[in-house]
């Protein structure tokens, strides 16, 4: 595992798949930078297990071109790709133990039995399944399954590794410490670019250096976790990361409007029309009489509902028009004390830095 | 303060007892229960299998003078023909089962590869002799291997060749004929088998670098190997009873254990004789099947259960 | 026929009038025999017109042989009043004491060959085992002897012999060595082994089944072979180009008994007794090709002149056939026939 080749980059462009006349992928275009671990995140069926199958090679693009570290591989059948994959079921080879599972790709690589042990052995220590060579894979628990597929899958060292939605299965806590286990082995073991299929935007958020936001068989926006969360650029990909108000407001003479109010942003104003505003629930405050400062929109609207939720609370406000909005925030006293009864009417404040604008589908 | 009631000691105690009485006769009369919805069942297992072999068991053990004698296995070594039988028997079932394998491996892997709805459509195809009787599937083969049958005829009118081939009324027309029956038993099995194996696995073997061949050699093979097994024991052991078929396509020169029970069965005054056919025949299957199971391992036997 | 029966119903109910008193009206037996054409025609000759003359009800019954009887005597279950077997099954099952005894006051033995008449069973009908052989292959000069059957020189082609009726085939085998007709029995069984051997290798099939042999023949996968009377008769009727003659033909004979223990012994004793009558009897051949045990049949007048020469076990055709001996086989029956499977299995 130390005598790392370098990782490749991946590059795919133009990658089109259609099954029978549905179209999975559209004229899409993915770089991946050496090292890097890259998420593809959305909805299922959005196509991104397909881009990762074709990515294996177990699907055929109609289309396209895939060049590893400047290598064409679209045509290379899969056994040749020399890539790691982690599945979603694991499968692990049921009539195998874990050191032959794991040992299986040095075995086609024509591995000594020596050199293969030691590097099974490696393998097994740095997924912390040492000792459990000898068991049967029906002995194992849900996550050393886990941890088998994953070592089976870097054990050869491949340049890529492609992993499809491999935490799943497993429930919420051990989900949770996979993901960060999985974020520093990679860290670790620097050499291998990391392609990784999930639906779970926490999930993405939490383990990738990018997430490409994929709807429809198109990459909808690709960018670091914060960014994509600060500034996403469709409605779809603000809906998708995280939670969100969304509040319709026209842009004309060169500002925005939210019915007859004028709203401040941070961001140049943007091409005439109709817009959406996108709030984020723990950007928006309660404001009391002394504030607002200036460069804060102030909204009016009626509390309807608190929820404490322990650490945290959450509002529901109705503005004017009827639209309903989240508020999130810490239970702090102060914030508490002055907190109003349902019924009553509220302000609330939210600074024109935290204001996002996105195209009116 | 204490949240609950504070009942006294002994009261506790006695409650406790008495729940564990409640729940050890409530555990008594549930399997009571079961075995006698079982009983039905049983006793019929017992009834139709056990008490008949036993008895076929306790029947050979007498000569015709009704006296207790091992002659009616004496014979086998006396009598040449017996041996003979029982050799032409097994090497019957294992021809047939061979067949079977190598006909059946490739038709049950190319059904298990098919979209679901062809795949439903073959099986049919597979399935529907089953709705015919074996005695007219044997006469129809007999039609069709016979001299002046109709690959005969054939292959005479294209010129290919000058005599008949002796397909019919010898050891290939009894091939022919119980391959064609048991093929079925060996298809439905295994593809029952094969559709359980994970297409991720053939992923897997090829993502890690295992060529197609490697990957069917050391994945799919392996793992369709207990639907194969459960295929051949139930080929190897039906062809070691089969009747119509030999009698039938043999021509009277293959002669099987079964045709020898039926014939022993009216050649002597006493059911010993023809019992004594059977419980070698029920021994040595039991003997193979031990076999098998001792060859393919846990993985082989799992399949009754699990598969 | 119809003329025919009312006379034969009239003439057997005379005769019973005055030899015994009437069955006990509304009486029923059960009879079993071979099932298929044969007992279709027993029905037609034998088992309705004696229910219509003993004002009784005869139900029927298959059998598979001596095995059955056997089951149902031992078992204490018999279902039987009368059945059916062969004469060698009759002699085996008589020194097992399977049978009853029979009445011979009450059942006319006169007519039937005294082989055929014991103390607990009687000779019902004659099958012939006979050489058949293809036209279409021999023209007229196919093989006419046994001995011709085993000269596979002056004679080849493809042959089917008995595998299943050891009894026969040694018969044939027996013949074949060159013996007279009526010096076959008792027949020198490792003589007749011998013989078989000779022809084994050029046996292409051991017929297993009267069915079977019908196959053989019919569909050109042998050009001879040792058959059934009955079978041979069938295929001539179809137009399948055969030939066979009764000469040097084997006569076996089917006999029937009262299982021990049958239920309505007296009644079966009436209607075995009335159907070896020659009345009964000369009905037989008007339906099968079995002929009729008791050759006072032939005086009758029933059977058609140019029907006699066809059966098997007219006085002309006797004659020219060896008649299986049952006691004979019932003696060495088990032995010879193991020494047979042993040599036809080699």
């Amino acid at each position: 595992m130390s005598i790392a080749p370098s990782a490749l980059p991946i590059s795919m462009r133009r990658i089109e798949k259609r099954f029978g006349s549905v179209a999975v992928l559209r004229d899409l275009n993915l770089d991946v930078a050496a090292g890097e671990f890259l998420t593809l995140l959305g909805p299922s069926g959005s196509g991104k297990t397909t881009l990762l199958m074709i990515l294996a090679g177990f699907v055929r693009a109609n289309a396209g071109s895939i060049k590893v570290g400047g290598d064409e591989i679209i045509t290379t059948p899969p056994h040749r790709r020399n890539i790691g994959m982690v599945f979603q079921n694991y499968a692990l080879f049921p009539h195998m133990n874990v050191f032959h599972n794991i040992a299986f790709p040095l075995k086609q690589r024509g591995v000594g039995a020596a050199e293969t042990a030691e590097r099974v052995e490696k393998a097994l220590d740095l997924v912390k399944l040492k000792g459990l060579g000898e068991r049967r894979v029906d002995q194992l628990s849900g996550g050393q399954r886990q941890r088998v597929a994953l070592a089976r899958a870097i054990v050869f060292e491949p340049r890529i590794v492609l992993m499809d939605e491999p935490l799943s299965a497993l429930d919420k806590g051990l989900r949770e410490h996979m993901q960060i286990e999985l974020r520093a082995l990679h860290r670790r073991l620097g050499m291998m670019t990391t392609v990784y299929v999930t639906h779970d935007q926490r999930e993405a958020i939490t383990m990738s250096d990018r997430i490409a936001v994929m709807n429809a068989g198109r990459i909808e926006q690709l960018d670091r976790p914060e960014t994509l969360y600060a500034t996403p650029r469709t409605r779809f990909v603000a809906g998708f990361i995280g939670e969100s108000n969304f509040i319709p407001v026209e842009c004309r003479n060169g500002s925005v409007w939210y019915e007859d109010q004028r709203i401040h942003t941070a961001a140049p104003s943007p091409a005439p029309g109709q817009h959406l505003m996108v709030v984020r629930p723990e950007k928006l405050r309660l404001l009391t009489d002394a504030e607002p400062a200036s460069g804060v929109n102030v909204l009016n609207a009626t509390l309807s509902d608190i929820i404490y939720q322990g650490d945290s609370f959450v509002c529901y406000a109705v503005l004017r028009d009827g639209r309903q909005l989240t508020l999130r925030d810490y239970c702090r006293s102060d914030v508490l004390a002055r907190m109003p009864a349902p019924g009553r009417p509220v302000t609330l404040g939210l600074d024109a830095q935290d204001t996002i604008l996105v195209a009116a589908d | 303060m204490s949240v609950h009631p504070t009942l006294p000691r002994d009261t506790g105690r006695a409650g406790q007892d008495l729940n564990t009485q409640a729940l050890r006769a409530d555990a008594r009369r549930e399997s009571l229960r079961l075995l006698a919805l079982l009983s039905p069942s049983l006793f019929l297992v017992f009834a139709i299998i056990i008490v008949p072999i036993g008895w076929l068991f306790w029947l050979s053990l007498f000569d015709e003078a009704g006296a207790l004698s091992a002659a009616n296995y004496a014979r086998f070594f006396e009598q040449a023909s017996y041996i003979k039988t029982f050799v032409t028997t097994f090497r019957v079932a294992f021809i047939v089962t061979g067949a079977c394998v190598l006909l059946g491996y490739p038709l049950a892997y190319m059904l298990s590869q098919l979209p679901r709805r062809a795949a439903s459509i073959c099986l049919i195809f597979v399935i529907l002799p089953f709705w015919t009787s074996v005695l007219v599937r044997t006469y129809a083969w007999l039609v069709i291997l016979q001299r002046k049958g109709l690959i005969n005829s054939w292959l005479i009118d294209l010129g290919v060749i000058s005599e008949p081939l002796p397909l019919a009324n010898n050891l290939s027309g009894v091939v022919i004929g119980m391959t064609h029956i048991l093929l079925p038993f060996l298809v439905l099995p295994l593809y029952a088998s094969m559709k359980t194996i994970d297409t991720d696995c053939l992923r897997a073997g090829m993502n890690l670098g295992a060529g197609p061949v490697a990957t069917f050699r050391q994945i799919f093979f392996p793992l369709s190997l207990p639907g194969l097994a459960s295929g051949v024991v139930i080929v190897f052991v039906l062809c070691l009873g089969f009747f119509v078929t030999p009698a039938l396509m043999g021509g009277g020169k293959v002669i099987m254990w079964a045709m020898r029970m039926e014939q022993t069965t009216s050649l002597y005054s006493n059911w010993g004789a023809g019992a004594a056919l059977g419980v070698v025949l029920l021994v040595v299957t039991l003997a193979l099947l031990g076999l098998f199971q001792w060859l393919l391992g846990a993985r082989a036997t799992g399949v009754w259960s699990s598969r | 026929m119809n003329r025919t029966r009312s006379v034969s119903i009239l003439a057997v109910a005379g005769l019973m009038a005055a030899v015994a008193p009437p069955a006990m009206a509304g009486d029923t037996i059960t009879v079993a025999s071979w099932g298929g054409t044969y007992q279709e025609a027993e029905t037609k000759a034998f088992f309705k017109p004696t229910a219509d003359a003993l004002g009784i009800t005869i139900k029927e019954d298959t059998t598979n042989g001596l095995d059955d009887v056997r089951l149902q005597v031992t078992g204490n279950a018999v279902k039987w009043d009368i059945t059916e077997l062969g004469a060698d099954e009759c002699a085996r099952g008589s020194k097992e004491g399977l049978f009853e005894k029979l009445d011979y006051g009450i059942i006319d033995k006169s007519g039937i060959n005294p082989k055929l008449v014991h103390d607990d069973w009687v000779g019902i009908s004659y099958t012939s085992v006979v050489l058949i052989y293809r036209t279409d292959v021999f023209g007229d000069k196919g093989p006419k002897t046994w001995a011709d059957f085993w000269n596979v020189e002056k004679f080849p082609g493809r042959r089917a012999l008995s595998g299943s009726q050891a009894t026969e085939t040694l018969s044939v085998a027996a013949l074949a060595n060159g013996i007279p007709i009526d010096k076959v029995y008792p027949v020198d069984i490792d003589g007749a082994l011998k013989s078989v051997d000779k022809i084994r290798g050029h046996i292409d099939a051991w017929w297993t089944s009267g069915a079977q042999a019908m196959q053989l023949v019919k569909d050109g996968e042998v050009d001879m072979a040792s058959i059934w009377n009955g079978r041979a008769g069938t295929l001539k009727k179809e137009g399948a180009p055969i030939s066979f003659s009764f000469d040097q033909g084997v006569l076996t004979a089917d006999c029937m008994v009262i299982p021990k223990g049958a239920k309505n012994k007296a009644a079966a004793m009436k209607a075995l007794a009335m159907f070896v009558s020659p009345q009964l009897q000369a009905n037989l051949p008007l339906y099968v090709d079995n002929g009729p045990v008791n050759e006072k049949a032939f005086e009758t007048g029933k059977i058609p002149q140019d029907r006699i020469k066809d059966i098997n076990s007219s006085p002309e055709n006797v004659k020219k056939q060896v008649l299986q001996d049952a006691a004979f086989w019932r003696d060495n029956l088990v032995e010879a026939t193991e020494k047979f499977n042993n040599l036809v299995q080699q």
